[in-house]
């Protein structure tokens, strides 16, 4: 399965270390957006995303708000969607699994830990 | 006017109002202390006052200077990123390039054995030729580098990782000024409550925070697995449960708690 990454923060060094990563994982194909409303219309512009990466705290739209809105749209519904973010509390977990996040990635990361939930999500799909 | 039905009742209003008199004579003291007191907390009001507006100005300098501190670390990441991603650019095609060479190697190493099968070199050729070629050393030696080489890049790669202390710190800095502003705020409609103050609310500086200024308080660059554990634990818990959407708020609680 080929697959294209849509990597979303608003942090640019955040979005640079994420396609790093993804690059070290052999995974070239890549967009980036700098928050959640950006993020939708790349979606909706780019029909050959078939993966999100999110942060959750970011301006305009957060990264709960976009995964609710690609949840909610018929087109994205089964689009993988993994959050990676600083929020670690429990309530914030359970906030993610209730927007139908893949899966949950505590920030800071290790490349392990990003290839072993990229892995558990393809696996699932 | 109404006469007094009896000289008793005089007398009663009489003695009341000494007692008055005499009561007064006694409080007289204790507003005048008062009035001292007041005469001496008024200026020690005022001196507060000034005092709260004065840190109430400085807390827009203490928030710009975060934000610049945020803006400079940023900066300065965005230049070690391009250091890093040029480092791990050269490393990658010095790689290749040694490969390229052992390729070439292998090829002359070929030409080597054929020469040696169709010619008939005595001992002695066979050894200098053997010299010229000496194959496995110098293919050792190259693949020794291309070992080094690749901890290398994974060296840059860890840096690139460390990066991430930047998100976390400009998030916690976020927190900072956001507290700074409130407590502004808060400090600000104290000088406004403050009657006859000398300085006027307009004299406090307002607290300038970018709009786009998203956080988490408790952001924190924490190497430990735990955290990452247990946001696995409730996704994992969820997957073993496929009739259920999501994890009850029990069951979590149950996880954190170690139960």
């Amino acid at each position: 399965m080929d697959l294209k990454f849509l990597v979303v923060d608003d942090s640019v060094t955040m979005r640079r270390i994420v396609v790093n990563s993804l690059k070290n994982l052999g995974f070239n194909d890549y967009v980036e957006a700098g928050d959640g409303e950006e993020a939708f219309a790349k979606l909706q512009e780019d029909s050959s995303i078939n993966f999100v990466i999110t942060d959750w705290n970011m301006p305009n739209m957060s990264g709960l708000e976009l995964s609710k809105k690609i949840r909610s749209t018929p087109e994205f519904e089964n689009l993988p969607i993994m959050m990676v973010t600083t929020r670690g509390v429990k309530e914030d977990i359970v906030d993610a699994l209730k927007a139908k996040v893949n899966n949950y990635v505590v920030k800071p990361f290790t490349p392990q830990i990003l290839k072993q939930k990229i892995d558990q999500i393809l696996n699932n799909l | 006017m109404k006469q007094p039905t009896n000289f008793s009742e005089v007398f009663e209003k009489i003695t009341d109002l000494k007692e008055l008199f005499q009561f007064g004579e006694k409080i007289i003291p204790i507003f005048q202390s008062l009035i001292e007191f007041m005469k001496d907390i008024v200026p020690l009001m005022e001196n507060i006052n000034k005092s709260i507006a004065e840190s109430t100005n400085k807390m827009p300098s203490a928030t710009n200077q975060i934000n610049n501190v945020t803006s400079a670390t940023e900066m300065a990441t965005t230049e070690i990123l391009d250091r890093v991603d040029s480092i791990s650019t050269a490393l990658i095609n010095i790689d290749n390039d040694l490969t390229e060479i052992l390729k070439r190697r292998a090829g002359k190493k070929e030409i080597l054995d054929k020469l040696k099968s169709e010619i008939n070199f005595n001992d002695e050729q066979l050894e200098l030729l053997g010299q010229l070629y000496d194959q496995d050393e110098i293919d050792t030696f190259l693949n020794s580098i291309k070992e080094k080489l690749s901890l290398l890049n994974d060296e840059s790669y860890q840096i690139t990782l460390a990066l991430q202390v930047q998100d976390i710190t400009s998030q916690q800095l976020a927190a900072v000024n956001h507290l700074i502003e409130s407590v502004n705020d808060k400090l600000a409609s104290l000088v406004d409550d403050f009657h006859n103050a000398q300085i006027d609310k307009k004299d406090v500086d307002s607290i300038e925070v970018p709009e786009s200024a998203t956080f988490d308080p408790n952001a924190r660059y924490d190497k430990d697995k735990s955290r990452q554990n247990d946001a696995d634990d409730i996704f994992n818990n969820q997957q073993k449960d496929k009739n259920k959407d999501i994890a009850s708020q029990d069951e979590i609680d149950k996880l954190f708690s170690g139960e």
